[in-house]
């Protein structure tokens, strides 16, 4: 078995005299994606910094192909791209360029190499532009060329698209993924966004409250949450008994996408209506069943008809559920 | 009287007079001089200020602050009591020379340098740096792109010493003397025709000033905006 690409051991990260970051271990294998989940303040861009020597952690060590890493040799094989584009006061060629200028690489190279990534994330018409007058996911582009163009063995990429609209966001979403794919680069992706994640990842990490919870193949840590706090940040957002949906498990979790109000066939559970969320086509709705706090999608109800304190019958898909 | 005075001045820099344009230029040299040493020793502590994790910091920080606003009278005092013949420095034999009055004047300007310095490099985003690390830049690389990202509000900083020092008299006085033809500034000079009764060469000599002044800050400001919308 060959050695992952980059690996983290009994990592912790103290700070203002508290631990804010516990990883037992990590591996980053080559050409792969990994992705880490969790809620906002969970420790997800300290272990990203951590991963690119980019903070110095109380313990813990960061192993380069199997090997104990330097900084520097961290560095070398890393290139980050943060929340915020945080581009210099100068043309967005020059940024695009920075990284390599940083690398010692002579002027020619920088060119070439930097006009290569310039063109491949549809950026080069804006080369000569001042980048402080960029909008925001023209920003994230450069930003996104500038470290792809150092040619990083792993890139990390922290929430990249968190400040972007939802069309920017998918059209950076797809050329990221085919520049990746392209160059084979490993990728650390750190979001909140289990969607972003699933469109990315071949790996999923789950953070909550510095400490990695659930770490495996995207397919199988997306649908099958550890724990109530990994099913919450799963989407998985009605955390239950058992034995209120008839399941032999203490607590099992289930997707509001799963419970309706109408339809025929799987569980049924009588509840009452507390309110209505509207959001979009799709209604939300939340519901008491046995003292239990149930969220659901009304998609067919007309929402004339849903009045809160009605009394209603929830239907629940068996097959989304999962025991915890 | 001040159309006198804007006559004067025109008579005394095109008519080519040898002791207005020695004065002119020693203005220039000392405040130019004293701004360079005081961004030289400024920026190095603005960066420290700015960046430092030490112990004393926001005393420090507080020290500078509270000498952005030092009376020159007070760094003239000080000065000539350290430089006097038998004072601790008065071995040096540096009072009433232009070098004195460099000192004087570097004195003034640190802190007002020093102080916008580290307000100009802690408005650029302390992530900023992380990132630059993040794509290979060394710490000190990472650094100098921070200092390199505040030029603007750095050149704010060179353009608020010059202004103290040029238009500073009370410690010019004070170490260099007012000598005529070794220490004679504008300043200086301006407050010895007021004495004397000859207004319009005074007012001429602040009209020069004054020009002086602007001459300088355009051209600072020319740079600092360059490649501005």
């Amino acid at each position: 078995m060959t050695a992952p690409l980059l690996e983290l051991r009994d990592l912790v990260v103290r700070a203002g005299g508290r631990t804010i970051l516990t990883v037992p271990r990590l591996a980053l294998a080559g050409a792969s994606t990994t992705a880490v989940l969790g809620p906002n303040g969970s420790g997800k861009s300290t272990l990203l910094r951590a991963a690119g020597a980019l903070l110095t952690p109380e313990r813990g060590d960061v192993l380069l192909d199997g090997a104990a890493a330097t900084r520097a040799d961290v560095r070398a094989a890393t290139a980050a791209v943060l929340q915020r584009p945080l581009l210099r006061r100068a043309s967005v060629r020059a940024n695009v360029e920075s990284g390599l200028r940083f690398r010692g690489i002579a002027r020619a190279e920088r060119r070439r190499r930097g006009e290569a990534w310039l063109e491949r994330l549809g950026i080069g018409a804006l080369a000569e532009r001042p980048a402080h007058r960029l909008s925001g996911g023209e920003a994230q582009r450069v930003s996104l060329a500038r470290a792809l163009a150092v040619t990083p063995r792993l890139l990390l990429l922290d929430e990249p698209f968190g400040a972007l609209d939802a069309p920017t966001r998918g059209e950076l979403l797809a050329d990221l993924r085919e520049a990746l794919a392209g160059t084979g680069t490993a990728a650390l992706l750190v979001t909140h966004d289990r969607h972003e994640a699933a469109a990315l990842a071949d790996r999923v990490a789950i953070l909550h409250g510095g400490e990695l919870r659930q770490e495996g193949p995207a397919g199988q840590v997306l649908d099958h949450p550890a724990d109530a706090d990994c099913a919450r940040i799963l989407g998985f957002d009605n955390v239950l008994p058992g034995h209120l949906l008839g399941v032999a498990a203490d607590e099992i979790a289930v997707p509001p996408e799963a419970c309706g109000l109408s339809g025929s066939g799987g569980l049924s559970l009588a509840a009452r209506l507390v309110r209505v969320i509207p959001l979009g086509p799709v209604w939300r709705v939340e519901l008491e069943a046995e003292g239990w706090t149930v969220l659901a999608n009304a998609t067919n109800a007309p929402s004339a008809e849903l009045v809160p304190g009605d009394e209603v019958e929830l239907r629940v898909d068996p097959a989304a559920i999962r025991e915890l | 009287m001040l159309w006198d005075a804007l006559g004067e001045a025109i008579r005394l820099l095109t008519g080519g007079d040898p002791d207005t344009w020695e004065i002119i230029v020693r203005s220039l040299l000392v405040s130019l001089c004293a701004t360079a040493i005081a961004f030289g020793l400024g920026l190095p502590l603005g960066m420290a200020l700015a960046f430092g994790r030490f112990h004393g910091r926001g005393a420090a920080h507080a020290a500078v602050n509270t000498g952005m606003g030092m009376p020159p009278v007070v760094v003239g005092l000080i000065l000539t009591v350290l430089l006097w013949r038998a004072g601790p420095l008065g071995g040096l034999g540096l009072l009433y020379t232009p070098a004195a009055m460099v000192l004087a004047q570097a004195v003034i300007a640190l802190p007002l340098v020093a102080g916008i310095s580290t307000a100009a490099l802690q408005q650029v985003d302390p992530d900023f740096r992380i990132q630059m690390e993040a794509l290979g830049a060394t710490r000190a690389r990472a650094l100098w792109t921070v200092v390199v990202e505040a030029r603007l509000p750095l050149l704010a900083a060179v353009m608020a010493g010059f202004g103290a020092v040029i238009s500073e008299v009370g410690a010019a006085m004070m170490v260099g003397g007012n000598i005529a033809g070794e220490t004679r500034v504008l300043t200086t000079a301006a407050v010895l025709e007021t004495s004397r009764g000859n207004f319009a060469l005074a007012i001429a000599l602040g009209l020069i000033l004054l020009g002086l002044a602007f001459a300088v800050n355009a051209v600072l400001t020319a740079a600092q905006q360059r490649g501005r919308p």
